[in-house]
Order: C-alpha cells, then sequence, then structure tokens
C-alpha cells in the first residue's frame, strides 16, 4: 500500500491535468498508443473524438494515417484489414452509423482483428435522435466484441489504453467497443490526468500480429470459404478466446494501477456504498452519477441502497457479479436500453443479470428492472428514489412489476 | 499534383515484351475450383504473375473467393486476405494504408509492396461501387483493384448484376411466357465511370485475358504508375453465359472483335484504344458482328432476330455515336433507343 | 417399419444439373403414383456447383411416412439401393465440393446394389475403372453418350427417362412401368420420351461386380483436425512457391512445376485430357499461359506438360494450340493412371507415339454443353437411334 501511496505521489508529479471531453481523452489515448490507421465518419456524438483526432494529426502530435471514409461499412473495414497487415487502429461510430457497419462488426471478432473503437452511445433511427440509448453497442454482443461502458472522461482516457493492451494480447485477438455515453460524455468537458508516455510505453507493448501477419513474409490464405466441417470448430475457438479474456483483463488492471497509480478495484464492475446495503441499484454508463447522488441522500433518510455500475458487458463477469449481488434483499436494474418482446419485457442488462443469477449458487435476490433515461432523457434524482421505494418493497416480499418505465409521461 | 501528394516509390514492373518473356513462376495455382475452361481464374493467375511475389492480394466474396479458396485448400502463393463483398476498395485502401504508416514509421521494412484488391461485377459494379470511388480519390495509396466482370452473380447461381448484358438468361431474368426478356437494363460501363469521376486516378484499363500479354500489362502499369489504379476485365464465364469451356478463350476474343468489349485504356487523362479495338477503330480489321457472339451462347438461346438486331444497334450506336467508341457514352446528338416490343 | 428406399445420381456440377433434378424428381413422382412417399434434393454441400465437379441428388421413398422421415432424419443416405453415375468418366471416383479426398463410385452401395452408368463403354471398362468394394454388387449399363448441357438449354436426349426405365427394372418393388409412364406424361407429355422409357426397361440387364475385380487402389483421404489444431483467425498456409525439376533422360535440371493444392485434385473433375505431341510443339507457350489451372508444368526442355493433378479438362490448351493435332482432349476413360505424358515421351519416344496414336482415336464426340444454337436438335437424333438400338 505505501509503494501505491509513492506510485499515487509520484503520478501527480509527472501527470499534467487537461480539461476535455470523454471524445478528447480517447483521443489522447490513440496518440500515446501510437495508433497507425484511423478511420472517420460523421455521425454525432461520437464524431467528436475525430474531430480531435483531425486536429492532432494536422498539429503533428500524432502520426497515424487519418482516411475519412464514404460510410461506416468502408470505416470499418478499412482499419479491419489495416489491423491484419500488424498496424494498430482506431475507429467509432453511433447509433445507426453503428448498424450501417454490421457487417463489418460480425467478421471483425471471427477474424480475429484486434481493433480499438469508440462508440458514442446514441439513439437508433427513426426518429433521427441524437440522445443516450445503450442499444447500438449492445447489438453486437454476441459476436465476440469486447464492450466496456465508462462514466468519466478520465475513465475514457485509461479504459482506452487497457483496451488496446487487452484487445492487442496474443491471447486474445478480439476486438473492443468503449462505450461512452451520448452528450454526457462525448459533450461535455472535465478534468482529466494524462499520463506520461513513458508510463504508457511500460503498460502498452507494441501491437504484434505475429503468425496472423498479412506480409509477403508470412504468406498465409486468411478467411477461405468453409463448410459445415469446419465452421463449429472455427467457433469455438472463439469461445475459448472469449474465455481467456477474464484473465488477461485482470492482469491489464493490475499493471495499469502499478504503473499509473490510479486505483480500478474490480475491473469487471464498480460497487458504491454496498458492504452495509439492504438493496442495490445497477446500470451502465453516466447515470451512475444521479444514482450516487440519490443514495447519498436517500441514506440520509436511513436507505442503505447501494449501487453496482457494470464496466465490462463483454465479458459478463456472472460468477463475480452473482456472487456480489447474493449480499442484499434486492437488486433493481437501471436499463438505458429496451429488448421487445424480452423474457418479462425487461432491458438487455437485467436479463442478463437475472441469467447471471439464475445458476449460482447463492442466494438469489428479486431482480426489478427499470427503463429509464431512453433517448437522452434525464435519469433524475426522484426517479431513483421511485425505483429504489420499489425495489425495498420486493425486498419485503410485496409483488413489483418486473419492468417498470421511470420518467415516462403518464 | 505531386506537390501535394505525399506518395511513396512503387516497383518497377516494365512490360513483358513478349509470351516468351513472361515469368515461369505462378503465384496462384492449381487446386481451386473454379469451373472447367473459367476466364476469371485464369484472370487471378495472370494478374498475381504479372504482380510478382512482393505483393499483397485481397478478394471480395463471388466466385474468386468461394471457388478458389477453401477451408485448408488455397491456391494463393502470395498472402491472400478475404473481404467482404462491398469492401475491395476499402480492403485495398486499409492494406495499403498500414503498409505507408509502418513502413514511414520504422515498424517494418520499407520495401514497395503491390496491393491489389479485386471483386466481381456484383461486389464491384454494384454492391462496392461507394467503396471503391471513394478509394480512387485518395492520391497517396499505391492499390489496384481489379474487377473481374463475369456478368452475373455466377457464385450465388447466376442472378443479374448491373453488369448483365441487355435481354441475358439469368436466374433472376429467366425468359417466360408473357416476358421473352426481363432484364432491360444495359450493361453499366464501369471503367468509364472510374475514368470520368475520378480525376487524380492516374490509370483506368478494360482488359480480356483471351489477350493476355496486353492484359499483364495493364496489370503491370497500373501497379507501377503510383497511386490508385482501377482494371476492369472482361471474363467468359461457361456456367453463366451457357457455352462449352472449350471455347472460352474463342469467346473472349468474340467480346473484343464483335466490338461489344472495346479495349482502352486511360493514363493521366488520356485516353487511348487499345489491342483488337484500336485496330477496328483504325478500319485495319473490320468489327464482326454480335450475332457471332450471341448464338454461341446459351443465355442469348431466346434471343428473337429483332432481339439480335437491337443488341447490333446498341453496339453500333456505341462505336458509331460516342465520342470515344466504348468509353463514355457522350455524344453529340440525341438517338432515339427503340427495343423491341 | 416399412421399407426405405434410396437412390443417388452421380453428376457432373452444372453440365448435368437438370439431367440429374429431372431423374430424381421423377422417381419420386413415381413413387407416389404407387403411393409411395418420398423426397428428393440435391445436396447442399455440392452448390455452388461449378462445371464438370462431381455433385450428387438424391431421391429418397419409403412404403409410408414414418418409413420416410427415417431417411430425412439423416443429412443424406449412408447407404443406397442405387447409384445412378450419368457420365462414366465418375466411375473412377467422386471429389466434390463436400469432402475433401476421393471417394469410390460405388462407396454407398448396399450388398447387392446396383450401379447405373451413362455409357458406350463395355462393363470391363467400367468395372476396370470403378474401385474394389469388399462385397459384391450389380453393374447396369444404359448405353449412351453422357448427356451434357449447359444451365439454360437443355439437351432432351431421352437420357432421364431411360434411366427411370432402368430402375424399374433393377428395383420393381420401388415403382411399376405403368407409374413411370403416367408420370413422364405428366411431367414431359411426350409420347416418344415414353417408350424411351419402356425400351429401356425392357433392355437393361446387369452383371455381377466381384470383390476381386477393379481398381485395386485405396483412394486418398484427408484427416479433418481438431478444433485446437486449427490455426486461429480462419488462417491457413498458402501454397509454397514452385522449383524447378529433374529431366529423366538427361538429367539436366529446369523448368518450372507450380506447387499443387494438396487437398483437392482434379482426378475426378476431368471427363477428358489433353495429350500433347511433343515432336511437333514449338514451345508458343499459349497452352500453358492460357490453363486457367497452372496445370502445365514447364519441363527443362521447354515444352508443356499437362499435369493429371491439376488438369480439369476444359479443352482450352487444344483450342489455342495453334498446331494441327499437338494438342488433343481424349476420353478420359482411355486411361488407367495419371502419369507424366512427358517422362513416358522422354523415356520411349517411338512408343509414346504409338502410344499418342491410339489415344487420340477416342477424340470424345460429345461436347460439354452448348456451342452453338441449334447443335442439340442435330445431336439428340443420333441418341435417339442409340436409344431405338439400345
Amino acid at each position: 500500500m505505501a509503494q501505491m501511496v509513492a506510485a499515487v505521489e509520484e503520478q501527480q508529479q509527472t501527470e499534467k491535468t487537461a480539461l476535455i471531453t470523454g471524445s478528447e481523452a480517447i483521443a489522447v489515448a490513440c496518440k500515446l498508443a501510437d495508433v497507425d490507421v484511423i478511420t472517420a465518419y460523421p455521425i454525432r456524438p461520437y464524431d467528436t473524438v475525430m474531430q480531435y483526432v483531425a486536429k492532432l494529426v494536422s498539429n503533428g502530435e500524432l502520426d497515424c494515417e487519418y482516411i475519412v471514409a464514404e460510410g461506416e461499412h468502408s470505416q470499418f473495414e478499412i482499419v479491419k484489414h489495416a489491423s491484419a497487415c500488424g498496424a494498430r487502429v482506431f475507429c467509432g461510430s453511433s447509433g445507426v452509423g453503428w448498424m450501417y457497419a454490421m457487417e463489418a462488426l460480425t467478421v471483425t471478432p471471427a477474424l480475429r482483428i484486434p481493433m480499438v473503437v469508440m462508440v458514442g452511445n446514441r439513439a437508433l433511427d427513426d426518429p433521427g435522435a441524437f440522445g443516450v440509448e445503450h442499444n447500438d453497442a449492445l447489438a453486437v454482443r454476441d459476436l465476440g466484441w469486447q464492450l466496456v461502458w465508462v462514466d468519466s472522461a478520465q475513465e475514457a482516457l485509461d479504459t482506452a489504453l487497457i483496451a488496446y493492451r487487452v484487445a492487442e494480447d496474443r491471447r486474445i485477438f478480439l476486438p473492443c467497443a468503449i462505450s461512452c455515453d451520448g452528450a454526457f460524455l462525448t459533450h461535455s468537458q472535465a478534468l482529466v490526468k494524462i499520463p506520461s508516455q513513458e508510463k504508457v510505453n511500460a503498460f502498452l507493448p507494441r501491437y504484434n500480429r505475429a503468425d496472423l501477419l498479412l506480409h509477403p513474409d508470412n504468406p498465409i490464405t486468411v478467411a477461405p470459404q468453409a463448410n459445415e466441417d469446419w465452421v463449429m470448430e472455427m467457433r469455438r475457438q472463439n469461445f475459448a478466446a472469449m474465455e481467456r479474456t477474464n484473465r488477461v483483463i485482470r492482469e491489464a488492471y493490475a499493471d495499469f494501477e502499478r504503473i499509473f497509480g490510479r486505483l480500478y478495484g474490480n475491473p469487471f464492475f464498480e460497487e458504491y456504498m454496498t458492504e452495509d446495503a439492504d438493496i442495490v441499484l445497477m446500470g451502465m454508463g453516466t447515470l451512475s452519477t444521479p444514482v450516487k447522488v440519490a443514495i447519498r441522500q436517500m441514506r440520509k433518510e436511513g436507505k442503505k441502497v447501494g449501487f453496482v455500475r457494470m464496466r465490462w458487458f463483454r465479458p459478463f463477469a456472472a460468477e463475480d457479479l452473482a456472487k456480489t449481488l447474493s449480499r442484499f434483499e434486492a437488486v433493481g436494474v437501471v436499463d438505458r436500453d429496451y429488448s421487445f418482446g424480452s423474457p418479462y419485457m425487461s432491458g438487455v442488462l437485467a436479463t442478463e443479470v437475472r441469467s447471471a443469477l439464475y445458476s449460482s449458487p447463492g442466494k438469489k435476490p428479486p431482480v426489478l428492472d427499470f427503463i429509464c433515461g431512453l433517448g437522452g432523457r434525464e435519469v433524475t434524482v426522484p426517479d431513483v428514489e421511485r425505483i429504489s421505494d420499489s425495489v425495498y418493497q420486493a425486498a419485503d416480499g410485496k409483488s413489483q412489476p418486473l419492468t417498470q418505465w421511470i420518467g415516462l409521461r403518464e | 499534383m505531386a506537390t501535394y501528394v505525399n506518395i511513396e516509390p512503387t516497383q518497377k514492373l516494365d512490360p513483358f515484351k513478349a509470351v516468351k518473356k513472361i515469368p515461369l513462376e505462378e503465384f496462384f495455382t492449381s487446386g481451386h475450383r473454379t469451373c472447367q475452361g473459367c476466364e476469371s481464374s485464369l484472370v487471378m493467375k495472370t494478374m498475381a504473375k504479372a504482380a510478382g511475389p512482393r505483393t499483397i492480394i485481397l478478394g471480395s466474396t463471388g466466385c474468386m473467393y468461394v471457388a478458389n479458396t477453401t477451408y485448408y485448400s488455397t491456391s494463393w502463393v502470395v498472402p491472400w486476405m478475404h473481404t467482404q463483398l462491398g469492401s475491395s476498395g476499402s480492403a485495398a485502401l486499409g492494406t495499403a494504408a498500414a503498409l505507408k504508416a509502418l513502413m514511414r514509421k520504422g515498424k517494418i521494412k520499407n520495401e514497395p509492396i503491390n496491393v491489389i484488391a479485386f471483386c466481381g461485377d456484383g461486389g464491384g459494379a454494384d454492391m462496392g461501387v461507394g467503396a471503391i470511388s471513394a478509394t480512387l480519390t485518395h492520391p497517396d495509396y499505391n492499390l489496384l483493384i481489379l474487377m473481374y466482370d463475369n456478368e452475373s452473380y455466377a457464385n450465388t447461381d447466376i442472378q443479374l448484376s448491373g453488369s448483365t448484358p441487355w435481354g441475358a438468361h439469368t436466374t433472376f431474368s429467366p425468359p417466360g411466357k408473357m416476358k421473352r426478356i426481363m432484364h432491360h437494363r444495359w450493361k453499366k460501363n464501369m471503367a468509364g465511370m472510374m475514368a470520368a469521376g475520378h480525376p487524380t486516378c492516374r490509370y483506368v484499363a478494360t482488359i480480356c485475358m483471351s489477350y493476355a500479354l496486353q492484359g499483364m500489362n495493364a496489370i503491370r502499369k497500373a501497379l507501377s504508375i503510383g497511386g490508385p489504379t482501377f482494371i476492369h476485365s472482361l471474363d467468359p464465364c461457361p456456367k453463366g453465359w451457357d457455352y462449352d469451356p472449350y471455347q472460352s478463350h474463342e469467346m473472349g476474343e468474340l467480346a473484343v472483335n464483335t466490338g461489344v468489349w472495346p479495349m482502352y485504356e486511360v493514363e493521366d487523362g488520356v485516353l487511348k484504344l487499345t489491342g483488337r479495338t484500336q485496330q477496328i477503330a483504325a478500319g485495319k480489321i473490320k468489327r464482326q458482328p454480335v450475332r457471332n457472339y450471341l448464338l454461341k451462347q446459351g443465355r442469348f438461346a431466346h434471343f428473337t432476330n429483332d432481339d439480335i438486331d437491337y443488341f447490333q444497334s446498341k453496339v453500333d450506336e456505341m462505336w458509331e455515336k460516342w465520342l470515344v467508341p466504348g468509353a463514355i457514352p457522350f455524344r453529340r446528338e440525341v438517338e432515339a433507343d427503340n427495343p423491341p416490343a | 417399419m416399412g421399407r426405405l428406399f434410396a437412390i443417388e445420381i452421380i453428376y457432373r456440377g452444372i453440365f448435368q444439373k437438370t439431367l440429374a433434378k429431372n431423374i430424381s424428381r421423377a422417381i419420386v413422382l413415381a413413387a407416389h403414383e404407387d403411393g409411395k412417399p418420398g423426397i428428393s434434393f440435391g445436396r447442399y454441400g455440392d452448390s455452388p456447383e461449378r462445371n464438370g465437379i462431381p455433385a450428387k441428388n438424391f431421391a429418397i421413398v419409403g412404403t409410408d411416412d414414418e418409413t420416410l422421415e427415417q431417411g430425412m432424419a439423416k443429412y443424406e443416405p449412408k447407404e443406397v439401393d442405387i447409384t445412378i453415375a450419368v457420365d462414366d468418366t465418375l466411375c473412377k471416383g467422386v471429389e466434390s465440393w463436400a469432402w475433401y479426398g476421393l471417394q469410390p463410385v460405388n462407396r454407398l452401395l448396399k450388398p447387392g446394389g446396383t450401379l447405373i452408368v451413362t455409357s458406350r463403354e463395355q462393363p470391363e471398362a467400367l468395372i476396370e475403372m470403378a474401385h474394389r468394394k469388399e462385397y459384391p454388387y450389380q453393374l447396369a449399363v444404359v448405353k449412351a453418350i453422357p448427356s451434357f448441357s449447359g444451365l439454360w438449354v437443355y439437351k432432351d436426349d431421352h437420357t432421364d427417362v431411360r434411366i427411370l426405365g432402368a430402375i424399374t427394372r433393377i428395383l420393381p418393388e420401388l415403382f411399376s412401368l405403368e407409374s413411370v409412364q403416367k408420370t413422364i406424361m405428366a411431367e414431359w407429355k411426350d409420347p416418344l420420351k415414353a417408350t424411351s422409357a419402356a425400351r429401356s426397361y425392357e433392355r437393361t440387364t446387369s452383371i455381377t461386380v466381384q470383390p476381386s475385380q477393379g481398381n485395386p487402389e485405396t483412394p486418398y483421404k484427408f484427416e479433418l483436425p481438431k478444433w485446437f489444431e486449427m490455426g486461429e483467425g480462419v488462417a491457413i498456409p498458402s501454397i509454397p512457391a514452385g522449383r524447378s525439376f529433374e529431366d529423366p533422360a538427361t538429367h539436366a535440371v529446369g523448368g518450372f512445376r507450380p506447387a499443387r493444392n494438396p487437398t483437392f485434385k482434379k482426378f475426378t473433375t476431368r471427363s477428358m485430357r489433353p495429350v500433347v505431341n511433343f515432336d511437333t510443339c514449338i514451345k508458343c507457350t499459349l497452352c500453358w499461359l492460357q490453363c486457367p489451372d497452372s496445370c502445365f508444368d514447364v519441363t527443362p526442355d521447354g515444352l508443356y506438360d499437362a499435369n493429371m493433378q491439376a488438369c480439369c479438362g476444359c479443352g482450352v490448351c487444344e483450342a489455342v494450340c495453334p498446331v494441327k493435332d499437338c494438342v488433343t482432349m481424349v476420353n478420359e476413360t482411355e486411361f488407367r493412371d495419371n502419369a507424366s505424358q512427358w517422362e513416358m515421351w522422354k523415356k520411349d519416344k517411338e512408343g509414346y507415339k504409338t502410344w499418342l496414336q491410339e489415344k487420340i482415336k477416342s477424340h470424345p464426340e460429345r461436347s460439354h454443353g452448348f456451342r452453338y444454337r441449334g447443335q442439340y436438335q442435330e445431336q439428340v437424333p443420333e441418341m435417339l437411334e442409340i436409344a431405338r438400338e439400345g
């Protein structure tokens, strides 16, 4: 611990602090990671990262091939092929732009391409709406993408560095999407500590495509057509790679703390005031702020509410999470997404939490779902208090609807 | 231009002086599962031969993907990677960009490496045309996009594409009791479109591998001139055109000699008719009637004489009314178009 | 439990796609006339088909629905009552899209099952081509020039109905001649075709092939690796570069032989192969340059030797060769091995000349698809004559 404290002090001396948005923080991470090829295409809100990348390139601060594509499909295909040739790449999108790239998004993990991208979470059309919803990034949850949600500009920068480290690990070679809530993260500036280049170099090794490098010195044929004799074995390989991510992510966070001195604790989810909590709320992204404020108020009234913020949605730390949740009387999941026709008409996160609990040996508290903050609508402190009241009722064994819409005009 | 374009040197690939000077080495070899007499696989073979060993090839979905590379069963000697149906432009761009960045930053050895992305007419003239167009506007990257045009989605069962000739029988345009001609669209003029629409693209050519030496030298020029380039190859397809594979070579010659397939190149904006097409235009040889070509293919077996005459009239129009035969449909006056009832 | 009938039709991709489909459908429809349910399907794994590459079509019939379901529960039949090879050169074996390695034409035949082949060859020649089987099976020859056409224009030379007639004779439990003829009239409305079926029914005989007869070679196999033995990222090694090789007579080293794909050979894609007269070859390079399959090895003395691992028999080399009779396509039935012609020629030029003259006699009269409008109309009468004569 003393060693850690020393690291933190040293950190404060070497680190500069800048007032930047979450998008800019990720652009800074691209510069620190010495990314080789970046492709851009305009769509709100993610494109703020590319506007900043463009400045870094034109000012000579970032040496990369910066290509403005003619659509998201090409945007993701271009970096996919650049990565196959050994280049470290960065890309990103939002909402329907991400969906326009869907074909490229499916082949990227299948080809074991360690692409790192930013998703500026945005509601899917129609109607055209800029506000945050998580359905865009969640659409690839079954394909082999690693998905992580952050809730601050600082975490965005740090997670981008960690994402490169994990994705480009030869044991993994799977893409990683960093989700940042539109507006709350992409368009608001915060004070961010910029780590030194030396420390980044110590943390992040150079990308080595190794045996999969596409180059005349390593003649291989990549992705030949295959029939039923092969496909299942190929899927099993990606299953194995995703299984390994849990360990590699833990290693990366441990090294990150050692080198940068910034502490994240459990990499997969953050626990807030859970030690003595009766009930917990859960959610992803920036809704953590109103939830934490509300919890502090409720605690003044003696309500012991805690919060679990999921960072990594893929891989989903099911055992770990089930063990944690078994400590509480009831769980309230705040879903900033929808999954029409799903079990109990719940959102995606609640459905996954329930399935994680179902097969766990420990206690299985009731899980209520609250669809909230869609289309970028504010999640208010009173919303969170209403949610907590309902979860308390469930904890007392009173029947509650399994899915409720909160902050809706009705 | 050069002042603003930041481009690396290319491989020096002088034209092969004669067929006997063509190197023996193969970089696309046997064992693929293409049809007997597949001219597109001949294009793959000669393309790889013309490019040589320091080459990366990207292949978008289509016959030359599915039939050439089945798992554990490739035909490629040089590195090869699949790309999605509409992604030949993006694949070439991404590969060239990676090489450029890694070489500039000293992360890999600095040497000119050929980058070729191929696509069929479905992947190129239909789905991929946007990405190809975008790529041809990037003057900083050395790459070649080669479109092998067998005039249908031949891999998926011969469905019509934007490059299928008027009236041809495909599984999406079968002649029926009520409609003899189901396909009323005239073949898309891909090479002309690419040349006219992309002023910084330094080389565009149309070829046919029945004239292999000319085709290979066009590929070598496209790879050495620098910047993004485009080649459109017409490939007779025994499966989709329905003819005896024995006739594959002859079918390509007929396409050129009947004037259905004009061969030309646009180098730094200068347009030049090439090979037999140039000789026809110069009156050195006579343009054959299209029926010699149409009657040898099952896909036109339902044509009446009116249909054949109409086809002939459209080809004549291309030769007589266009400012340059085959190249771009710019003309001096409007002609009435009277397709058969 | 009732009886299950399974029939496979092995055919050459595209060229015989419609023919195989017609036969398979008619089998099921005729059985239906006899009150038996059935299904007909082309093997999905063989698509997308390519000209010449062997493919399969199956007809499965049961005496009742439950029995049929037993057959439908399998991806494809594991054993069949009848195997139909609509091109006699398929007797050499089948290497399709659906698997790696070469499979004997008679592989799926039940003990006592029948192999029906359309051919002008004598049974002995066909037996010699087919791999040996551990138990006896029957062979029936439907005398015919193997029927090839393309996707759009069908050559209606009655091969389809003559096969149906043969089946009726070999497997009377499946359906009656009456049902076959009813089906033919319903499908084609052509009394002439019904007659052809009846003629073939009357004439069809079969002989027994003993385990001691046939090609003794064991066909090459390919072992499928386990998931953790396969490379990641769907990547496989490229084909190695080719190299020069040695002249068996002079021991000079030179020329170029491309490395060949280890998992897919063209032995069974061919129905004809080029025979080269090395004495008249002027080394113009055209056969080598224009070959879409890179099948020609360039010999140390600058000649071009078609490598039978890679030759698919398209005939382009013959078409482009400027010297008369220098490259001749010869019916694949004439050959028992895949040896190098050039080596044979180097070792014994006189002997080779005799061999060559002998071979090029059987330049196949059949065409491999559409050559010109009206061609089939010219060819069909000859076939109908054969059908009449038997």
